[in-house]
């Protein structure tokens, strides 16, 4: 590990770029699109400082509200961890590897080099808007291929990562699995692959893949930590899920869903999120499975009141107005302070006459 | 490289560079927009003009800036409720078979197609130009400058077609402002008859018929 | 984006009239003339950002010069208000933090005026007066700096160089018709017990240089060109 970096003197060019992050950073912690929630910003700071060691004191962790996967991290400490990201790894190891991956970056400077390289190339304010709120969620996917690191510095922040990882007491075997997870989302686009802004920074080789399964070859076993993160994520999961939703992208959507669904049969919301998608998409055969998807959270139990809402929604365009209004009436009652209460309640009277 | 959705204010600003965009004062009284859509103004308000602006009238108090009345004269099935902007760009269009729930949904797209955040707060029926139309109110998250801004909106589907006032502004001072102007003039919004052959019989062809009982909540007349 | 528009827009609004020759009565909101001789102002948070523009005449920001700038401008800001006699009192980084929202609400309000009031897009509504108001939005800058007014500016500035094209998506549209670097910046006058816009002043010309620190007064002083402070 280098030793923590001094504060570079202002006039370097070093000492600029720090300055203009901390603008960057500025902006960040005023924006609305920051999540302000004390605990969970807490609990990730935590995992952030135990990988960084004794550069705990320089890192910064900072949660963005944008429904894509992306962590980045400045040289000035500014860490972004957006809850795209937090939507998709399945336990506190895999989000180490993301945030110990770019510890790595941060260690070796690659970023400052990928900034004076930038700065070069006539290209340094758009690198800098990567690490600022994003001007457009649009835009990430589209710079992000400029600014890619260079294949040796993903294998030089891979390794760096993995090691972290190991000396926080995290299973260094998590990590290949985010990527592995990421492709199948990539993959279901129709479309093909190129230019997803999922990677913003950090587009995956199956080299990488390899690279990091051997990597945690030699350094079995460690923590993952499941129930801890599903703990504390869980006050936030709808939202996130409803903002995945949101996106308009349904096929990466099912992609997701799907495998968070599968992999966690119990978490009534994955389900009910899943059977939003395939009932807004409305293709053939879709409303079938929407309703298949709200009963399986049905089932599953602590289903979210949409779900109801749901099932009654597709009834009612098949005109199937028993059964929609016996699921109508269950959403009024689980959720008597829901925004479209009136609207449902509405479409319930009509139902009855 | 993807083209970022052009924003009602761009294509202003480059109408007004290309020497087209006017206001025009919306005078107190009745005022027509469109075939059918009548309000009722207690006040004048502002109306911008600019070739491209999207199928909506826009009307301010303040400047596009700080708000924006985006009022729809009847957009037909599969008509787009945005300018278009050619591209690969996400599109919205109007389906006449869309309930409530999709109509905001279809909103709340075209106002989040630049990565601004949209949260619905209130859905509910309300009778919108002597019709069985619904009220919506909502915030905006504005990510080109972190503005925050809240919203009142009215709509309604009539003979295959929706009419629609959208209302935003930040939600300090500008919102509270302007919403009680904007409420009135929705309530005293009417849609004349497309034709003659569509007058009702009843006294001069009234538009109120169709109406919801605030407090059984039953509907009337329709 | 939407501070690239309030750039076109100032310079568009030159292109119908020239800077100074507008009667002094369109900066200042109606019934207003000066500030008082021991008005305390606070200076909130300057919003600038410099470019450079290619060979193409496309802009690109210039974080480096930005940084530079902001400190010239705050200092070049501070000395004219001394010079005239005003108390000045600036934000702390904390107290801005929690401003964020006030701060974004004026940015809008400025830009309406430029678009509207000083640009050819007037709306009938305002005849012809700048009349705008935050009302109480503007009460927890009062709060937190016992000000009476607050003081916002905002410049945007380029300057040609021969480095390479970037593409920039949004601030393509800058660079239309522009020859050579220009600046944009407005400045604007809050009276906090009222939330009013009591005086705007917006400026658009070619030249001018927030760089260096004595090319930076200048373009404050032209900025703050008849300033309305008691004589």
């Amino acid at each position: 590990m280098p030793a923590r970096f001094a504060r570079p003197a202002p006039e370097t060019d070093e000492g600029g770029l720090w300055a203009i992050m901390d603008r960057e950073e500025r902006r960040l912690r005023r924006s609305p699109f920051a999540l302000r929630d004390a605990k969970l910003r807490a609990y990730v700071q935590e995992i952030a400082c135990k990988l960084a060691g004794e550069h705990c004191p320089d890192v910064r962790v900072h949660l963005v509200r944008a429904p894509l996967f992306n962590a980045s991290m400045a040289p000035n400490g500014m860490m972004q961890v957006w809850t795209g990201l937090m939507l998709r790894v399945d336990n506190e190891a895999q989000l180490a590897a993301v945030l110990g991956h770019e510890i790595g970056h941060f260690l070796q400077r690659h970023t400052l080099e990928r900034l004076r390289d930038a700065k070069a190339r006539s290209a340094f304010g758009q690198f800098i808007g990567l690490f600022g709120v994003v001007g457009a969620l649009a835009q990430v996917g589209a710079l992000a291929g400029m600014f890619a690191f260079g294949q040796e510095h993903e294998r030089e922040a891979d390794t760096i990562g993995t090691t972290l990882m190991r000396n926080a007491g995290y299973d260094p075997n998590e990590a290949w699995k985010v990527w592995a997870n990421l492709v199948l989302e990539i993959r279901a686009r129709p479309g093909g692959e190129s230019a997803s802004p999922l990677f913003a920074t950090h587009p995956p080789a199956a080299e990488r893949q390899e690279a990091l399964i051997a990597l945690a070859r030699d350094a079995a076993g460690g923590a993952t930590n499941e129930a801890a993160w599903g703990e504390h994520v869980a006050p936030y999961r709808h939202e996130w899920l409803t903002e995945e939703v949101k996106r308009g992208v349904p096929e990466e959507s099912l992609a997701l869903l799907t495998r968070l669904k599968e992999r966690s049969p119990k978490v009534a919301a994955y389900a009910w999120a899943r059977g939003e998608v395939y009932r807004l998409r409305a293709g053939e055969d879709d409303l079938d499975r929407a309703l298949e998807d709200y009963r399986a959270a049905l089932a599953a139990g602590g289903e979210p009141p949409e779900a109801h809402r749901g099932i009654g929604l597709v009834h009612r365009t098949r005109r199937q107005a028993a059964e929609a209004k016996a699921s109508f009436a269950r959403y009024l009652e689980a959720a008597p302070q829901a925004p479209d209460f009136a609207m449902i309640k509405s479409y319930l009277e009509e139902l009855s006459l | 490289m993807r083209l970022l959705p052009i924003a009602p204010l761009l294509v202003l600003i480059l109408a007004l560079l290309a020497g087209c965009a006017t206001v025009t004062k919306v005078e107190t009284g009745e005022q027509a927009v469109g075939a059918r859509l009548v309000v009722s103004l207690e006040g004048p308000w502002n109306r911008i003009d600019a070739p491209g602006m999207g199928p909506a009238q826009v009307w301010t108090m303040e400047g596009l800036p700080v708000d924006q009345l985006l009022v729809y004269p009847g957009i037909k099935n599969g008509e787009l409720v945005h300018a278009s902007t050619g591209g690969s760009a996400k599109t919205f269009a109007f389906r006449s078979s869309m309930q409530p729930h999709e109509i905001v949904a279809m909103f709340e797209g075209m106002m989040t197609r630049d990565g601004s955040q949209f949260k619905l707060a209130r859905l509910e029926p309300a009778s919108f130009g002597g019709g069985k139309g619904f009220r919506f109110e909502y915030s905006v998250t504005r990510r080109s400058d972190s503005a925050l801004l809240s919203g009142v909106a009215y709509g309604v589907v009539s003979e295959g077609e929706l009419y629609a006032m959208l209302y935003h502004a930040p939600r300090l001072t500008f919102f509270p402002r302007h919403r009680g102007r904007v409420e009135q003039m929705a309530r005293s919004a009417q849609l004349r008859a497309a034709d003659a052959a569509a007058l009702k019989a009843s006294s001069g062809g009234g538009k109120r018929d169709c109406m919801r009982n605030p407090v059984t909540g039953m509907w009337t007349g329709c | 984006m939407r501070r690239s528009l309030v750039a076109m827009t100032l310079v568009a609004g030159i292109a119908f009239a020239p800077a100074f020759a507008r009667a002094q009565s369109m900066n200042l909101a109606p019934g207003f003339s000066n500030l008082p001789k021991d008005a305390t102002v606070v200076l909130m948070p300057a919003d600038i950002e410099l470019f450079s523009l290619s060979a193409g005449g496309v802009p690109e920001p210039k974080a480096d010069w930005t940084e530079a700038a902001a400190r010239h401008f705050r200092q070049a800001l501070l000395a004219h208000n001394q010079k005239l006699g005003l108390r000045t009192v600036e934000v702390s980084e904390d107290a801005a933090d929690e401003l964020a929202e006030v701060n974004t609400l004026h940015a809008a309000v400025a830009q309406a005026i430029a678009v509207h009031h000083f640009g050819p897009l007037k709306l009938p509504t305002k005849e012809g007066k700048l009349d705008w108001s935050l009302s109480d939005a503007v009460a927890p800058v009062k709060k937190a700096t016992g000000a009476r007014y607050a003081l916002f500016s905002w410049v945007r500035d380029s300057y040609a160089s021969a480095e390479r094209k970037a593409a920039m998506i949004a601030l393509a549209v800058l660079g239309v018709g522009v020859a050579g670097g220009q600046q944009v910046a407005y400045a604007s006058l809050v009276d906090l017990e009222t939330g009013r816009v009591v005086w705007f002043n917006r400026m658009a010309r070619a030249g001018g240089d927030l760089r260096e620190a004595q090319p930076a007064a200048e373009t404050v002083g032209s900025l703050l060109y008849g300033f309305p402070v008691a004589k």
